[in-house]
């Protein structure tokens, strides 16, 4: 009993990765309605970020989240200056190229500058609670506390300011949003700078959580965003924090009755699951994702 | 350049006729020089990847970026069919193809009713998994030590053993991969994949089984991904997870956009730059990536239908056609 409670813990602070990176991946979806690439690298640059503030900069958590906030911030910056400013309507084919073409090159770039070895992430929270047999970590609360108040900080975000509002509209509905006189351009920089911001804070929070970040872990961390923000219906923001979390617990009970090797199978796995039995998601519009 | 393309296009039949007799006088120039042998045959295979990837992106208008993921398949059928049943070549190729295309129906059936984007995340995820699971089946693929020991192919009762005769080999696959996707790109189904491109609602109107026909081209592609997988197994009569990643898809990939999606000469261009460039600066290897990431953005950038793509000849349309006019009136 105490083991499967244990699974479903773990699997509930994975989650809480997960569906960082996933409301950072719906954001990014709903603004520019269009899937990037680059997810996985910007959430590996954000972890960089963090590894090298903790161990030369020697700071706290804190700035290391921090650190890892303000590189995929500017990172965003970049990728919307490469891949999306030169064709405002362009096809859609258009900026999946360019997004793919930047994520190779931050990809193999990282590789040569980086290394490819693992760097270890120094432990931060190593403490734990017992509850019989169940052990529930400091860094696993912490994970969480950093999700609910990132994800409350966004809802104040998007309800209260003039910003948030026009980011809604835009996700909703550019033309109309660009009839009614929001900036759909600016919108477009801000909202994506905001959706890597948080895969960023997501990268530090995975490197310090496994101990280790590597320059080719955004591969399968770009493809659980994208599984979870389908599993929650791929637009919806609320949807992708309840879709994060699902996919953590899964995968970890998937681990539990195979083994870690699988980890990344049962992802997808989940995700060809969604998109055979319900398209659109736990919270997404019916119908949206049809052609 | 254009003047080339212009008379390319007046005597097609003339320059695949000198483009045959090139490729068959190469391999006895350099016959001697096994590196420059490699090479060459490097290039026709990475023409026969492309070419399976352009029919799936350039003509039907969906976005396969896990190409690799098929190759692997293609490969690892063969080398399980060679080493453990003893199948000889000329079977294993076909049976390489078919289950590659199988496995791509698998993945078409639930994403091909829905927008691209989903099947461009999908086949990149399982061209990932594919080589998660070949690294941990460790029962069928032996996993990590990858598998050993394929023995050379025999054709016509002569074992080719040299890369003199696999690039004999490949040329043949490649010309006859070439061959049928022209005749199938020119058949109704391959100008159903064409509409589907250009508009699928209206195509669908049309009265295409929209989701039919995207299934049957993502088959098609693949089948040519894995034919070229079974070749790659008999080339190096070994293969192991670690050739197949996603850089290898996103270099497929980026053959593809580079030459010019959507036509037939493009992803050989293509192929045949990204192959010999690496090997021209040898001193930038380690950054071969990087170079193909950097030449899809200066593509798109710069040209976005390619080196060799549709755009070279659709610019010259009406301005031959306007020439022919001229002529005519005088």
């Amino acid at each position: 009993m105490d083991y499967y409670v244990q699974t479903l813990v773990d699997g509930i602070a994975q989650g809480s990765i997960y569906a960082l990176m996933a409301i950072g991946f719906a954001m990014i979806m709903g603004i520019l309605g269009l899937v990037t690439f680059t997810h996985g690298e910007v959430i590996m640059v954000g972890a960089f970020a963090g590894f090298y503030a903790l161990t030369f900069l020697k700071t706290g958590i804190f700035i290391a989240l921090v650190a890892g906030f303000a590189a995929a911030w500017i990172l965003g910056l970049v990728i919307e200056l490469i891949c999306y400013r030169r064709w405002p309507k362009g096809p859609d084919e258009t900026w999946l190229i360019t997004t793919i073409g930047v994520s190779t090159v931050l990809k193999s770039g990282a590789q040569i500058v980086l290394g490819t070895e693992q760097q270890l992430v120094p432990d931060v929270y190593t403490g734990f609670w017992t509850f019989g047999g169940v052990r529930i970590l400091h860094i696993q609360v912490f994970m969480l506390a950093v999700l609910f108040l990132l994800s409350a900080a966004l809802w104040l975000f998007l309800k209260k300011t003039k910003t948030g509002l026009e980011l809604k509209a835009v996700s909703m509905d550019k033309t109309a949003a660009a009839l009614l006189g929001v900036d759909v351009r600016r919108i477009l920089v801000v909202g994506n700078a905001i959706g890597c911001a948080l895969c960023g804070v997501s990268g530090v929070l995975l490197g310090v959580y496994y101990n280790s970040v590597h320059a080719v872990m955004g591969g399968s961390a770009g493809l659980k965003s994208f599984a979870s923000a389908v599993l929650g219906g791929l637009t919806s923001i609320p949807g992708a924090a309840i879709g994060g979390v699902l996919l953590g617990i899964f995968e970890n009970v998937g681990v539990a009755i195979f083994s870690s090797g699988w980890r990344d199978v049962i992802a997808f796995l989940i995700l060809i699951a969604v998109l055979l039995v319900r398209p659109s998601g736990l919270l997404g519009r019916k119908g949206a994702e049809k052609v | 350049m254009i003047a080339i393309f212009r008379t390319t296009q007046r005597h097609r039949g003339l320059s695949i006729l000198a483009c045959a007799c090139l490729l068959l006088i190469v391999p006895f120039v350099i016959r001697g020089n096994d590196y420059l042998l490699r090479i060459a045959i490097n290039i026709l295979l990475y023409s026969v990847l492309a070419t399976s990837l352009n029919i799936i992106n350039g003509y039907s208008g969906q976005f396969n970026i896990g190409q690799a993921g098929f190759y692997c398949i293609g490969a690892y059928t063969a080398a399980i069919l060679a080493t453990r049943c003893g199948v000889g070549f000329w079977i294993a190729l076909p049976v390489s193809g078919l289950i590659a295309s199988a496995s791509s129906v698998l993945l078409g059936i639930p994403t091909a009713r829905l927008r691209g984007i989903f099947l461009a995340i999908c086949t990149l995820g399982f061209s990932e998994i594919v080589r998660l699971t070949v690294l941990n089946w460790i029962e069928f693929t032996r996993g990590p030590m990858g598998i050993p020991g394929i023995p050379f192919p025999t054709v016509l009762g002569y074992e080719i053993s040299t890369n003199f005769g696999f690039y004999f080999l490949i040329l043949a696959i490649a010309a006859v991969a070439l061959f049928v996707c022209f005749r199938v790109l020119n058949s109704r189904i391959g100008r159903a994949w064409i509409a589907i491109r250009e508009d699928e609602l209206a195509a669908k109107s049309m009265g295409i089984p929209t989701t039919r026909y995207k299934i049957y081209n993502l088959a098609f592609g693949t089948f040519w991904a894995g034919v070229a997988g079974c070749f790659y197994a008999y080339l190096s009569s070994y293969v192991s997870a670690d050739s197949f990643t996603l850089d290898e898809g996103f270099a497929i990939l980026c053959m593809v956009l580079v030459g010019g999606p959507g036509s037939l000469v493009g992803p050989i261009v293509g192929a045949f730059f990204l192959v010999v460039l690496p090997e021209m600066f040898r001193f930038l290897a380690e950054y071969r990536l990087v170079i193909f990431g950097l030449a899809i953005l200066v593509t798109m950038h710069v040209r976005p239908q390619g080196i060799a793509g549709g755009g070279v000849f659709a610019a010259l349309a009406p301005e031959a056609a306007g020439e022919g006019e001229k002529g005519a009136a005088s």
